[in-house]
């Protein structure tokens, strides 16, 4: 496989503006994160502190195997909602390694609201469940929740993906022969309660650790019985009297080491042999990716010069090089597991359409994972195109890329617009894992096409009604609708929303989706097949 | 998760930083590359450390591993968190007997504060009076040495009230 | 010391009644002269490396197993069920009991060792210095128990200074004091008596002259039997701990050649006048002024022998057995030479950092370091229980070169490169005495240890050395292996990243 020529001038004018822009973008990301993962109010971190708990990323810390990756997903999940309130939508959520086995991890957080599942806390959880239940990944709780918070009870309770749905997602996951481990480190209350319940094995941490339906002020309300945390729900109790957990722990960290030798005694289960050679580190520095991700939306770059810092050896197979060359497609290794890559320079025409279609079937009947690197404006439209069947062939790229049997990654490098975010696997399209860099934008539309195209219909609307047009409410309605969009449009928003599975830092490309490739190929490849395609 | 290692009464922490292209550990958050890993099972190796390749004799124990390096003799003991946690919290709560003997005196009486290190009972054992310390601040809860009796090794002669909950 | 068997071997079968390393070692020889050997062993030792190397072994009973090798009746009975010609008794155990070698004698077997009677006289401390100071051997002078106390005073000015006096019935330091002028000595012997009244109801007195800094000199003895005797020079065993050595050498350390023959001389003379038969160790006190003191004679092989083999080139256990077997002495004391310097160090199952109290374990791992001039004399067995049952001595670690210096440096090395672990022991240690500088400039005497106890304690390790203790160790562990070697690609190569 050849290396790809990198034609990116590093002393450039551009490149520096570019890598300036985008430095900052990843520092102001950088700043998020960390104010999401450590910032807490000092009484919530004294309580902690006085009740012996340690943080929860250092259970996860003492829990993973030492000088293996984390992947943290969505550490950015609620930034945007409920006033800040919620850092991370209150839970950690990531893959990592626990004595050798490759496992989902996901922890509450016991420094927000003692714990308390916000809406979008249990939408992470579900996410998570989810990408167990899709990548054969077994799941490591940490659990340490007061249980919903009662103020939202409407946004996360009854509906299908809600409240029901985690417990719904462990039992079907037990079912598939998924393991799972609850390590109780502090308390499991009302639903809460059934994450050990519903687990394969559970531990639980003497003095500090409780399960139960309802805690003592609760039974106090309901019974008018006294009773204490310890004999309601207690290490003791659990393990000697109910037999609702398994192991009793003397110490936070005496469970996370039977939680490590629990995990030992699973087997491993045969994995999914993807084509893999020795990894070898891209040729070109993935760091100069700043330089080279414009600092303006609306500037094109060549998505080429992305895959050279993202790829082994930055080798690329281009496949079809000098047909639809607005879709980059090819061959390349990442972490030496062969994938096929679909990359957007450009807006989706008839042809660029038929190749990533056809090259999406190749990758299936060669049970290659295909990775979308999206910056995407949409499909062509106009007439010509109209005439030329672009809504067909668009139809033709998204059939093909629905019913992949093979896994399916993100990663939008950009803009995600228009129909374009489908045939490029957009949310929706079940890839296996979604990331973001933080300079994506996505909606239907950009948001000056979007406050364009209302201003447009405006206009038209006041002139339907004979009346003249008002000029300057059509420029109110213009920055209205933009400024809404901007807000709507931005990586913050999308992944606040859990419309992927985080904000990466785009040097973290290759990384990520060498942990999230692995974790993949614990779920078997499912039959072969298409939908209707429409000639 | 770190391995904890006990030399000498200190305990050392021992922990995989990376794996590839060379294994590199840190040893109480000292980094080292160590260069070649020897096949398992026992006797006499080498072993590469920060590029200094040195010879070594190691016989394992079920708690730990007995290492001769440098003309010297070094008995390891790992300690696990159970062990920690009883050291913590039961295990410092009781004065054991560090040998069979008979018990001379007993200083404390149930009820009595002590402080770390305050003698609670001395003993007798191989001709040697012995004393036994408080192994932290604390009241006394219980005495099961009786002056002029006997005891096997690690019978507990006291034990401490355990520590408020806080 | 290999040689062809002999053609004419002196015995056919010999019992060795004993265990451990000094059993292997004349079963070597006996081999070697082509006589079999036969091993006795209480059922706790039926697999220990005696006993298997023996060419037939008897088992013996008793409470305990040291009850058993001290069992003479039975061991006798099973010499002569398996028609064993001679007994020879190693050291320790039934090595100078006159009982055993009379009860040896009297079963029609050869006791390889002297007859029943020179074993009596000499076990006796009192007659054996008074055999000694009869035959022109000095002993230490000592004032006779007495209670007269101006007669006491009178006698031990006589003697000189400084003196020890204590109570003539008791122990324990009760009125003992060490008197260095004249003007002390009358308050200190009025002192000594009253406790000695007072705390064991006789105010009999006792002096001897004191000796300071005394060396401990001990010379190899031949003797025919028939009054002729040899000696094959001296050997310094000075350090010692709890009154026992633990490190010895030949020859002697600094010791001038005059001295040094008066002394070999003296030890000669002295088992030429008992007519002693087969080999002897005649113990010296050396003081700092050069005079030097019969301690006692000792009837039998010494642990430390392999000194003066190693320096003389002799097979001392075949000279026992052909003596024992009435041979003369093969060769004038004229042809006796010694050829350089040769250190023994007593691997002992102790903790020197805890008063050398005896350890026990299991032996997991050993490996000697192998080499022409070095001697490791041992009957150990990876996985053998080391148990109170038995002296704490494990083996011993010889080293021979052409000087001290470098006997020293050799004795050294091997001990770096002793590996030996399962139970603690004081290879460390022993190490650490040789490479103190006192040790090399031969400032030797019996408090040596205790002299140099800050500066032979162990050091902590450096923070180098102590880190790759602990990643050894770590890599023993099956767990931490597992941790390193089982954790796939990509995430072993992607190694500790956060996102």
């Amino acid at each position: 496989m050849s290396r790809l020529q990198s034609s990116i001038n590093t002393a450039s004018a551009d490149f520096r503006r570019n890598e300036a822009h985008n430095r900052r973008l990843v520092a102001e990301f950088r700043a998020k994160q960390e104010a999401a993962r450590h910032s807490r109010p000092q009484r919530d971190l004294d309580r902690l502190a006085r009740q012996q708990k340690m943080p929860q990323r250092k259970r996860i810390e003492m829990l993973l195997d030492p000088g293996t990756p984390f992947l943290e997903l969505s550490s950015l999940a609620a930034n945007m909602a409920y006033g800040g309130e919620s850092p991370s939508a209150s839970s950690i959520v990531g893959i990592g390694m626990i004595s050798g086995r490759e496992v989902m991890i996901r922890a509450d957080d016991p420094s927000v609201k003692g714990g308390a599942w916000y809406p979008l806390t249990v939408k992470k959880i579900v996410r998570a469940l989810d990408i167990a239940m899709e990548n054969r990944l077994p799941v490591v709780h940490l659990c340490d929740s007061a249980g919903g918070f009662l103020q939202l009870q409407s946004e996360l309770f009854p509906d299908r993906y809600m409240g029901g749905r985690i417990f719904r997602n462990q039992s079907l996951l037990s079912k598939a022969g998924v393991k799972q481990l609850a390590l109780v480190f502090g308390h499991c209350t009302a639903g809460g309660a059934y994450i050990p319940g519903l687990s394969d094995y559970s531990v639980i941490v003497r003095g500090t650790g409780a399960v139960f339906l309802g805690g003592p002020p609760l039974v106090k309300a309901a019974t008018g019985e006294d009773v204490t945390v310890e004999e309601l729900g207690g290490a003791e109790m659990h393990t000697s009297v109910s037999g609702t957990c398994d192991y009793p722990a003397d110490s936070e960290e005496h469970a996370i080491e039977i939680g490590r030798e629990i995990v030992a005694q699973w087997g491993r289960l045969p994995r999914w042999e993807a084509q893999r050679e020795a990894p070898e580190e891209p040729f070109y520095d993935p760091a100069e990716i700043y330089g080279i991700v414009p600092d303006d939306i609306k500037k094109a770059f060549d998505m080429r010069e992305i895959i050279a810092r993202i790829v082994d050896g930055s080798r690329f197979h281009e496949y079809q090089p000098a047909y639809g060359t607005t879709l980059v497609c090819g061959f390349a290794n990442i972490w030496g597991y062969k994938v096929g890559i679909l990359a957007n320079n450009g807006v989706l025409f008839n042809d660029s359409s038929l190749k990533g279609a056809h090259f999406i079937e190749l990758c299936n009947q060669n049970d290659t994972p295909l990775v979308f690197l999206q910056n995407i404006t949409g499909y062509m439209v106009g007439r010509e195109y109209e005439r030329r069947g672009i809504t067909k062939d668009g139809a033709k790229m998204i059939m093909a890329q629905s019913c992949s049997r093979v896994p399916k990654f993100t990663v939008m490098c950009n803009g995600s617009f228009g129909a374009g975010n489908y045939g490029m696997c957009g949310r929706a399209f079940d890839g296996r894992f979604l990331f973001s860099w933080p300079n994506h934008q996505i909606g239907v539309m950009g948001g000056d096409q979007a406050a364009n195209t209302l201003a447009e219909v405006k206009a038209n609307q006041m002139k339907r009604n004979g009346g003249a047009v008002d000029q300057s409410e059509i420029e109110r309605l213009w920055e209205e609708t933009r400024k809404a969009y901007q807000e709507q449009l931005s990586a913050y928003y999308a992944t606040s929303e859990l419309w992927d599975d985080g904000i990466i830092d785009p040097v973290d490309t290759r990384n990520a989706l060498g942990v999230a490739i692995s974790a993949s190929l614990n779920a078997p490849l499912g039959p072969p097949g298409y939908g209707v395609f429409r000639f | 998760m770190v391995l904890k290692l006990d030399l000498d009464g200190t305990v050392h922490h021992v922990t995989i930083l990376a794996r590839r292209p060379h294994l590199v550990l840190s040893v109480d958050g000292r980094r080292h590359v160590v260069e070649c890993l020897d096949e398992a099972g026992d006797g006499s190796r080498r072993l590469t450390v920060d590029g200094e390749s040195i010879a070594f004799a190691r016989a394992g124990s079920a708690d730990g591993a007995i290492i001769r390096l440098g003309g010297r003799s070094f008995v390891l003991h790992r300690r696990d968190a159970a062990e920690e946690a009883s050291a913590a919290g039961g295990g410092a709560n009781v004065v054991r007997a560090p040998m069979p003997g008979t018990v001379v005196v007993v200083h404390k009486r149930i009820g009595d504060r002590v402080q770390r290190g305050e003698t609670v009972v001395t003993i007798e054992s191989m001709k040697l009076q012995m004393k036994l310390d408080a192994p932290r601040d604390g009241e006394i809860a219980e005495i099961t040495a009786r002056e002029g009796e006997g005891f096997d090794k690690d019978a507990v002669l006291a034990r401490l009230a355990a520590p408020a909950e806080g | 010391m290999m040689t062809a068997p002999d053609d004419n071997p002196p015995f056919r079968k010999v019992l060795i009644a004993n265990r451990g390393e000094i059993a292997c070692r004349v079963i070597r020889t006996l081999r070697e002269m082509g006589i079999a050997s036969v091993a006795i062993h209480h059922p706790v030792e039926a697999r220990a490396r005696h006993v298997r190397e023996a060419d037939e072994a008897v088992e013996i009973s008793g409470e305990t197993p040291v009850a058993a090798h001290l069992d003479i009746t039975q061991i006798v009975d099973a010499a002569r069920a398996v028609g064993a010609d001679a007994i020879h008794p190693g050291y320790g155990f039934l090595s100078e009991n006159a009982r055993f070698a009379r009860a040896v004698a009297e079963s029609g077997l050869t006791f390889i060792g002297p007859d029943a009677e020179t074993i009596a006289l000499m076990g006796d401390k009192i007659s054996a210095r008074q055999f000694a100071a009869d035959h022109g051997v000095p002993v230490a002078p000592s004032v006779m128990p007495t209670e007269d106390l101006a007669e006491f005073t009178r006698r031990a000015t006589q003697i000189g200074f400084p003196l020890l006096i204590k109570a003539a019935a008791g122990g324990g330091g009760k009125g003992m004091s060490i008197v260095r002028s004249a003007a002390e000595l009358e308050g200190a012997a009025r002192h000594a008596a009253s406790e000695a009244q007072r705390y064991f109801g006789d105010g009999r007195v006792y002096a001897e002259l004191f000796v300071e800094r005394p060396r401990h000199i001990e010379v190899q003895v031949f003797g025919d039997g028939k009054g002729g005797a040899i000696h094959l020079f001296e050997r310094e065993c000075s350090v010692q701990r709890r009154f026992q050595k633990i490190i010895e050498e030949a020859p002697a350390a600094n010791l001038p050649a005059g001295l040094r023959d008066e002394i070999c001389a003296s030890a000669a003379r002295l088992a030429a006048a008992a007519n002693y038969r087969n080999a002897g160790t005649v113990e010296y006190i050396l003081g700092a002024d050069g005079r030097f003191f019969f301690l006692e004679m000792n009837t039998r092989l010494q642990v430390e022998h392999p000194v003066t083999e190693m320096i003389t080139g002799l097979d001392l256990v075949r000279l026992q057995v052909e003596i024992a077997a009435g041979r003369d002495l093969p060769f004038t004391q004229d042809a006796v030479t010694a050829d350089g310097h040769a250190i023994e160090c007593r691997i002992c199952a102790e903790d020197p950092e805890r008063d050398f109290l005896p350890e026990t374990g299991t032996i997991l791992h050993l490996d000697a370091p192998q080499a022409a001039y070095l001697r490791f004399e041992n009957a150990l067995d990876r996985g053998q229980r080391v148990t109170a049952d038995f002296d704490p001595m494990l083996a011993k670690l010889v080293a021979h070169g052409p000087d001290r210096a470098s006997a020293t440096r050799r004795a050294i090395a091997a001990l770096h490169d002793l590996a030996l672990l399962g139970v603690k022991t004081n290879i460390d240690y022993l190490a650490r005495v040789l490479a103190h500088p006192s040790f090399a400039a031969g400032e030797l005497h019996t408090g040596f240890v205790a002299q140099h106890k800050v500066m032979l304690a162990a050091r902590e390790p450096d923070v180098a050395t102590r880190d790759m203790v602990l990643i050894a160790a770590a890599l023993g562990l099956r767990d931490f292996r597992d941790l390193i070697l089982g954790v796939p690609e990509p995430h072993a190569s992607i190694g500790p990243w956060r996102n």
